[in-house]
């Protein structure tokens, strides 16, 4: 059976992790912090229909509801159902909407037009000045415990997750990976930290989401990772039943994520080379708040329980003008192929929500490298609740 | 700030002159920091000396202390914004989540950083909630329908839905006298219906000495516990049996710590007094 060792416990570690052992691997998670303390917990917590990337990001779009439709499946109690509106608020809007349309049916999102009034009997808060609104399959899901059932579930089937585990080098000898040297974090019962062991594994795939450039420079190689850090603001009081996106094109403060008692303002981006110090703007926070009060008044006077900052993993592209052209699909690259180190592979981009796509594009790639004949089964196959964590 | 220097405004709305915020000057504040091995070994605190601004969370805090000084501190956290439930600590004294509390709000020039009580101790401010979750069924939902809608509800749903507000943190576990074995109130003369007095343990005494059979299973199992006899009246006999059973309701004492505690707004207390008056479970 070849050992797999993944770096990085975010998202895509776990759905990973969870593939692989379907697949007959066996698989090692290292991570440095506590699980999903990276991107994985820190996002809006929109499962996206895709209707925000269907005009400037098909590609995403469509894994976007693909994933949308397979996950609303897979982890129901990690979700509320409630669906998203995207609202015009001027003629610029307005005339964004016929593309928005068009594209979301090019894509397979399905849509749904209402007249202000409708809007508003279906969101009375939202702004009076509603020129027209559209649903789409959007809902609201918990992070932490969208992610913790593929976890629950691949430890249960022999995966070994490792929190507080620094990997700090990738062992290549001729070519090829032999495995990782660790650094244990935290205090062992002889009150001793930073030990040091080494792993051995056939095969090492580097899901550090940002921190991915980090992670594939112990192995001399590159990665195109652009980590793209943005701005989000929790206020007190749920202003509306279902998500609210602006409609016009991808940008900030454009929208509205409710989730039991508050309300997800999101978010700004830029761009910067460093995922570990993320600062957090105040006028980034009353920028998020005034846009957003724009389509749903509410939020300007509301409380702030909390505005943080998440690093977007993004995939390099020095042609884009804008931090929002750059395009949310992912890639999986390998090292073999690319840099001559065999047995090692990088997966970047993506979205929290396509975790599970990610792992499968993944595991197919580790699959035809070891040249094992599994399918993916993860679409159909159960997962454990995200309580079942705590039983391992 | 390399950061701030990259930033690019994009809309027509972000280039718009904002009345952007003076940032304010930070101030320099001590944190205390409660560090140890797995069960509470060689503890002892370490002091750590940093400017804080007004705005920055307690997490913030942390999250420089450990990129910028200790890479070993141990805490967990996930979402920043009170979802996730990892991130309960005991923060001056009181369990509070380090995501949603300011630090100089606190308004003290040293602000101490402990683990929770009552559950057992992993490293520094990492606490394992295995035996939290030991009590709170696996397939017990967490998600309900609301009540009622006031509004009209979007095509293709009967009904909108809520994620649980009790995020599982273990605050209220910390906060309960009983389950964190610090009750110093005198024991009860006599117990509700004759039933065997709890185990108490001596204050201040390690929780693990007294016998697990007979431990208080804790405040939020019960309160999950409530939820799902909401969801799911057809398995009453067997939740109430749980609920009322050796390690269930008749710990509680009425402190009402729990329901003080609680970062999310629910009320355990109230949980725990719904399911005493219940009649079922094999005991009334």
């Amino acid at each position: 059976m070849e050992r797999i060792a993944i770096i990085g416990g975010g998202g895509t570690a776990a759905a990973l992790a969870h593939d692989l052992i379907l697949r007959g691997f066996s698989v090692a998670i290292y991570e440095r912090g506590e699980f999903f303390s990276g991107a994985t917990g820190r996002h809006h917590g929109l499962l996206h229909s895709g209707a925000r990337y269907a005009v400037h990001d098909p590609e995403a779009a469509r894994e976007c509801i693909e994933e949308n439709m397979i996950l609303r499946r897979l982890v129901p109690q990690a979700m509320e159902q409630n669906e998203g509106l995207f609202v015009a608020l001027d003629d610029e809007d307005m005339a964004y909407r016929q593309r928005l349309k068009d594209a979301c049916a090019a894509t397979g999102i399905p849509t749904r037009d209402y007249t202000p009034e409708q809007a508003r009997h279906l969101e009375p808060g939202l702004a009076d000045g509603v020129l027209a609104a559209m649903q789409v399959p959007d809902a609201t899901f918990d992070a932490w415990r969208l992610a913790l059932p593929f976890l629950a579930t691949a430890r249960a089937g022999g995966a070994t997750a490792h929190n507080f585990t620094e990997v700090i080098g990738i062992d290549v000898q001729g070519g090829a990976v032999r495995g990782l040297r660790l650094r244990s974090l935290a205090e062992d019962a002889h009150g001793a930290r930073g030990r040091e062991w080494s792993a051995p594994a056939d095969m090492v795939v580097n899901a550090a989401g940002a921190w991915a450039g980090k992670v594939a420079a112990l192995a001399g190689v590159h990665v195109p990772i652009q980590p793209g850090p943005g701005v989000l603001v929790a206020i007190e009081g749920r202003v509306t039943n279902m998500v609210i996106n602006r409609m016009r094109k991808a940008s900030e403060g454009d929208i509205i994520v409710p989730q039991r008692r508050l309300s997800v303002l999101g978010t700004s981006m830029w761009l910067t080379d460093d995922p570990d110090h993320l600062d957090i703007p105040p006028e980034h926070v009353q920028r998020m708040v005034r846009l957003c009060s724009e389509m749903v008044p509410a939020c300007a006077g509301a409380v702030i329980r909390s505005a943080w900052s998440a690093a977007r993993p993004l995939i390099g592209n020095a042609d884009a003008t804008r931090p929002q052209e750059i395009s949310r699909t992912f890639d999986c690259y390998d090292h073999g192929t690319r840099d001559n180190v065999s047995g090692l592979l990088s997966i970047i981009g993506g979205k929290g929500m396509t975790l599970r796509a990610m792992a499968e594009k993944t595991a197919d790639i580790i699959c035809r490298l070891t040249g094992r004949d599994a399918p993916c089964r993860t679409r159909e196959t159960p997962l454990l609740p995200a309580r079942a964590f705590y039983r391992s | 700030m390399s950061d701030a220097e990259k930033t690019v405004p994009e809309s027509a709305d972000a280039a718009a002159p904002e009345s952007a915020p003076e940032r304010q000057a930070p101030r320099t504040l001590t944190v205390r920091v409660h560090r140890c091995g797995p069960g509470g070994a060689n503890a002892r605190f370490d002091d750590f000396r940093l400017p804080v601004r007004p705005e920055d969370s307690v997490l913030d805090v942390l999250d420089r202390i450990r990129v910028e000084t200790d890479p070993t501190l141990v805490y967990r956290h996930s979402c920043h914004h009170s979802s996730c439930g990892t991130c309960a600590m005991r923060i001056n004294g009181r369990e509070r989540l380090a995501c949603i509390t300011r630090m100089l709000a606190l308004g003290t020039d040293v602000v101490t950083l402990e683990p929770l009580r009552a559950l057992p101790l992993l490293g520094d401010l990492m606490v394992d909630m295995r035996p939290m979750f030991a009590h709170i069924g696996d397939d017990w939902g967490y998600v309900r329908p609301v009540e009622k809608a006031s509004t009209g509800v979007p095509h293709g749903v009967a009904r909108y839905t809520r994620l649980e507000n009790c995020i599982e943190c273990g605050a209220c576990m910390s906060a309960c006298p009983v389950s964190s074995g610090t009750d110093d109130m005198p024991p009860p003369e006599a117990r509700r219906g004759g039933h065997e007095a709890p185990a108490q343990a001596a204050p201040g005494a390690d929780v693990a000495d007294a016998p697990q059979e007979r431990m208080f299973m804790g405040p939020a199992p019960l309160a999950a516990l409530n939820r799902e006899l909401a969801r799911h009246p057809e398995q009453r006999e067997a939740l109430l049996h749980i609920g009322k059973g050796p390690q269930g309701e008749k710990h509680c004492r009425r402190h009402l710590a729990c329901s003080r505690a609680c970062p999310s707004g629910v009320y355990p207390a109230k949980d725990i007094m719904d399911i005493r008056m219940m009649h079922g479970g094999g005991k009334d």
